[in-house]
């Protein structure tokens, strides 16, 4: 695959739009510096295009091989997993002191951002390992973080997340796999795990599984669930591989998409031989392995959105090049020459459309990854404020982005028209891989109603209403800009909906049904909101940003035609201009679909309940 | 052994280039500079030979402000510390003025190996490299693709119409290196991290008695951009394919005069 990313937008919305110079004065960053972080994008961006993305086709076409017990994955897929590996690349937000490198979760997120578009198959497997060591390096033990950490920030070692069993799946708390604990202070551990990604493979030399399993006694439901670490090859006293721990991966998964990563079925404990250690403390798992869930939600979101960038930038190439059917000014003439598709006003608004919500898709995981930053530099309230903050915006970033991210991998399909079916064309795969994220790590329907049910009330309601309070002002910004004002009314009629709705549910008596078949566009509803807030707000930086430009060039905008002509000539004016226009876009296509959500939820129709099914 | 390796900031391969205002020199707004990557198989040789044996990396260059940027990327690759002429805006192009500057910043430094990339990304001369070598009298060898050192020796072969040609030499020696050397690294975060800390030494090229402005042995008048390219030309051939065959040949012959 030929990877594509509009570099510029996301350093402007990392280096313009978000103040991440202020994080690196903190003492917790205060060992980088902006220039470091451009060299670290530039070079992450440089390993996914002539990497990640050269063993992209590998892992789509070859695919993980299961054979006999053993996961083989695509040839190619091992170097550059190594080279990414000792780059730091896994641990690079881990902390130093067990070999990451430190890094703010921003700048995580853009490196995300390139590794999941250019590969996400393989990005799977390193964002599990970085999960692993993260969740060990915060609950282990001194010893437990001697003996894992290191070895999966470097890569050494691969990383798990097992929660889902046959009969349990969105419904964890029926998970039925047990751990005994055992004279030596371990636990044998015995069960079947499901839908494991990247549960067994030839990449690392060793995986550490996290195991959600239940004590004997323990109470039902997800309160009696602990967590595990469970090797799959034992580990001696001074650090070396010792046996196998009694763990079989019995197949995988035939899926859809991400043919790259292999999907497995574990086994664990067949032959009574499978040991595992605590962490944290007994019946902590589900609220531990929420951290871990937690993370990689805005990871998976990140996908949605790095897939929507990565299929908007084909689908623009392609337009440009694709010759067909007259201009428009010319249709009547079948003399005229045929023209790129780029010129089809029909092409054109499937295209800004695409950019608009990728670009409304990365601001939101950059801002709840700056928070998240924020809440690690801030102390006290402050920081429990900015804990809040992504607490909410969690889920948002998860099903809206993973949502709308399908949404423009579609759209940029059909940019393609029939080429774009077929598999000459990144297009296909970036849709057929987008759907997963609106399925693990809790269905999109699952964040809805997490969302609904604990983010809008948390803290009293007050982080909901801090971050629609911002979008609040930038509507008050932007409605004395004539260009911007008629965009910043519809924001402000969708915050007004947001609001109203939230109210009148509470108070009705059909209230919880609504909320229960509604959560999903009320989701819909409050991302599409602050997905229109932060658009608007990098347009008005970027207007700021071209007057400036057009002042030393002496571009007169009133100019109509000098104006049109100077944009042609300069890439960073056209740049500006173009934010502009996406927020514009963004404003007047996606906004109104929040007033008419709110419509029909108000209206209190529920055929979905009372259908016949 | 101490390898030094002199380096140039280019603009990005990727990069639409403009002519400047005044028509001889490229526009520079909105390019985004790189190393040269010729000269990345040079610094790359440089950190295996050092890795090996010992001994140190130094990264030379000469050019304006911005190209430390270069230098940086060389330093979080793993070279040990870096040298910077600032200047080079009169020069550009003058391959011999830029391989007396090298020389005179290089003339008193202890060295084993000098490598350098076969030609820069952008004025492409193919020149500096050999003329730094008789400049500082030592043996060269241009566009190597293979290289093993020894003690005291080094044996380096070039891909030649049809073969290929080994060398032997004597160190220390200047090398200039081409793709198939070497596969170059990617910056690990602990190599930007530590990047910050390595010193780069900067240095007017008066302090090293050189100016600029005199002695120019090439000046660039004007640069234009390759005409843009015309429309096709589609010739029906379903009903006449004679006449066709005809009409291209005569297209051929008289239009584009390609045969």
């Amino acid at each position: 695959m030929d990877y594509k990313v509009d570099i510029r937008d996301i350093k402007f919305q990392l280096f313009e739009w978000l103040d991440t110079a202020k994080l690196l004065e903190s003492e917790r960053f205060g060992d980088w510096d902006l220039e470091q972080m451009d060299m670290i994008v530039d070079e992450a961006l440089k390993i996914a295009q002539e990497q990640m993305a050269a063993c992209n086709d590998d892992g789509d076409r070859i695919g993980a091989q299961w054979n006999d017990g053993i996961v083989t994955m695509p040839e190619s897929f091992k170097p550059v997993y190594d080279t990414i590996s000792e780059g730091g690349w896994i641990g690079l937000l881990g902390s130093p002191e067990y070999g990451g490198m430190g890094l703010p979760e921003t700048v995580g997120t853009v490196v995300n951002e390139f590794f999941s578009g250019s590969n996400v198959s393989l990005s799977l497997t390193l964002m599990l390992t970085r999960g692993v060591g993260a969740m060990i390096e915060n609950f282990g033990t001194d010893q437990l973080k001697a003996t894992y950490v290191e070895k999966t920030y470097t890569g050494q070692w691969g990383g798990t997340m097992c929660l889902t069993e046959p009969q349990a799946g969105s419904d964890v708390g029926a998970s039925t796999t047990k751990a005994i604990k055992q004279d030596d202070g371990s636990y044998l551990i015995s069960g079947e795990k499901i839908f494991i990604t990247s549960g067994d493979h030839n990449l690392a030399e060793n995986i550490i599984h996290l195991v959600l399993a239940r004590t004997p006694g323990a109470p039902a439901g997800t309160r009696g669930l602990s967590l595990f670490i469970v090797p799959k090859i034992r580990v001696n006293d001074d650090g070396t591989l010792g046996e196998a721990n009694d763990v079989a991966c019995s197949n995988i998964e035939e899926k859809m998409g991400i043919h790259g990563s292999p999907t497995c079925s574990l086994v664990f404990g067949g032959n009574d031989g499978c040991q595992g250690f605590l962490l944290g403390e007994e019946l902590h798992g589900m609220k531990l392995m929420f951290h871990m869930m937690n993370a990689a939600r805005i990871e998976v979101g990140m996908q949605g959105c790095a897939a929507a960038g990565g299929a908007h930038q084909q689908a623009l190439a392609f337009a440009k090049e694709r010759l067909q059917s007259r201009h428009w000014k010319m249709m009547k003439d079948p003399e005229a020459p045929q023209v790129a598709i780029v010129e089809h006003p029909d092409v054109r608004r499937m295209l800004l459309t695409s950019k608009a919500y990728t670009e409304a898709m990365r601001a939101i995981l950059l801002q709840a990854s700056y928070y998240l930053d924020l809440s690690h530099t801030a102390e006290g309230d402050e920081a429990k404020k900015y804990k809040n903050y992504v607490e909410v915006l969690t889920p948002i970033c998860k099903a809206w982005c993973s949502e709308w991210g399908l949404q423009v991998a579609h759209l940029c399909v059909q940019v393609h028209g029939g080429y774009g079916y077929t598999k000459e064309y990144a297009a296909e795969q970036y849709m057929r891989d987008a759907e997963i994220a609106c399925l693990y790590e809790g269905t999109n329907g699952i964040q809805a109603l997490d969302f609904v049910a604990r983010k809008l009330p948390l803290a009293g309601g007050q982080p909901i209403k801090d971050l629609l309070g911002m979008a609040e002002k930038t509507f008050n910004k932007a409605k004395s800009d004539p260009e911007l004002m008629e965009p910043a009314w519809l924001l402000a009629a969708g915050l007004k909906q947001v609001e109203t709705i939230s109210k009148e549910l509470g108070k009705r008596p059909d209230g919880i049904q609504l909320v229960l078949i509604n959560a999903v566009p009320l989701l819909d509803m409050v991302g599409t909101c602050l997905g229109a807030h932060y658009l608007l707000d990098q347009a008005m930086l970027a207007k700021t940003k071209l007057a400036a430009i057009l002042e030393d060039a002496g571009i007169d905008t009133d100019d109509k035609k000098a104006y049109k002509a100077f944009l042609s000539d300069n890439e960073e004016a056209a740049f500006f201009h173009n934010k502009v226009q996406t927020a514009i876009h963004f404003a007047y296509r996606a906004l109104p679909t929040v007033p008419a959500k709110a419509a029909a939820i108000r209206s209190g129709e529920k055929a979905a309940l009372y259908a016949i099914m | 052994m101490n390898c030094i390796v002199c380096v140039t900031s280019v603009p990005d391969t990727a990069s639409v280039i403009k002519i400047g205002a005044d028509g001889n020199q490229i526009d520079e707004g909105g390019i985004k500079w790189i190393l040269s990557p010729h000269d990345e198989y040079a610094l790359e040789e440089a950190l295996k030979i050092t890795e090996a044996q010992g001994g140190e990396v130094t990264v030379v260059t000469y050019g304006p402000a911005r190209a430390e940027a270069v230098l940086r990327d060389c330093l979080a690759r793993g070279a040990h510390q870096a040298v910077h002429v600032i200047g080079g805006e009169e020069t550009l192009g003058d391959s011999f003025k830029i391989a007396q500057t090298l020389a005179a910043i290089l003339k008193d430094r202890e060295y084993g190996l000098i490598l350098v990339g076969v030609q820069s990304v952008g004025t492409d001369n193919s020149q500096v490299g050999q003329m730094l070598a008789e400049l500082l009298d030592l043996p060269h060898v241009a566009g190597i693709t293979s290289l093993e050192v020894g003690e005291g020796t080094l044996n380096a072969s070039r891909e030649v119409e049809g073969g290929k040609e080994i060398y032997e030499s004597p160190l220390p020696a200047l090398l200039t290196c081409q793709k198939g050397l070497n596969e170059p690294r990617y910056a690990a975060l602990k190599g930007i991290m530590a990047a910050k800390r390595k010193p780069v030494e900067k240095i007017e090229p008066s302090d090293i008695g050189i100016d600029e402005g005199a002695g120019a042995a090439y000046r660039l008048r004007s640069l234009s951009l390759p005409p843009e390219k015309g429309e096709g030309t589609l010739l029906q051939g379903e009903d006449d394919p004679a006449g066709a065959a005809g009409n291209l040949v005569k297209l051929l012959r008289e239009e584009a005069k390609a045969i």
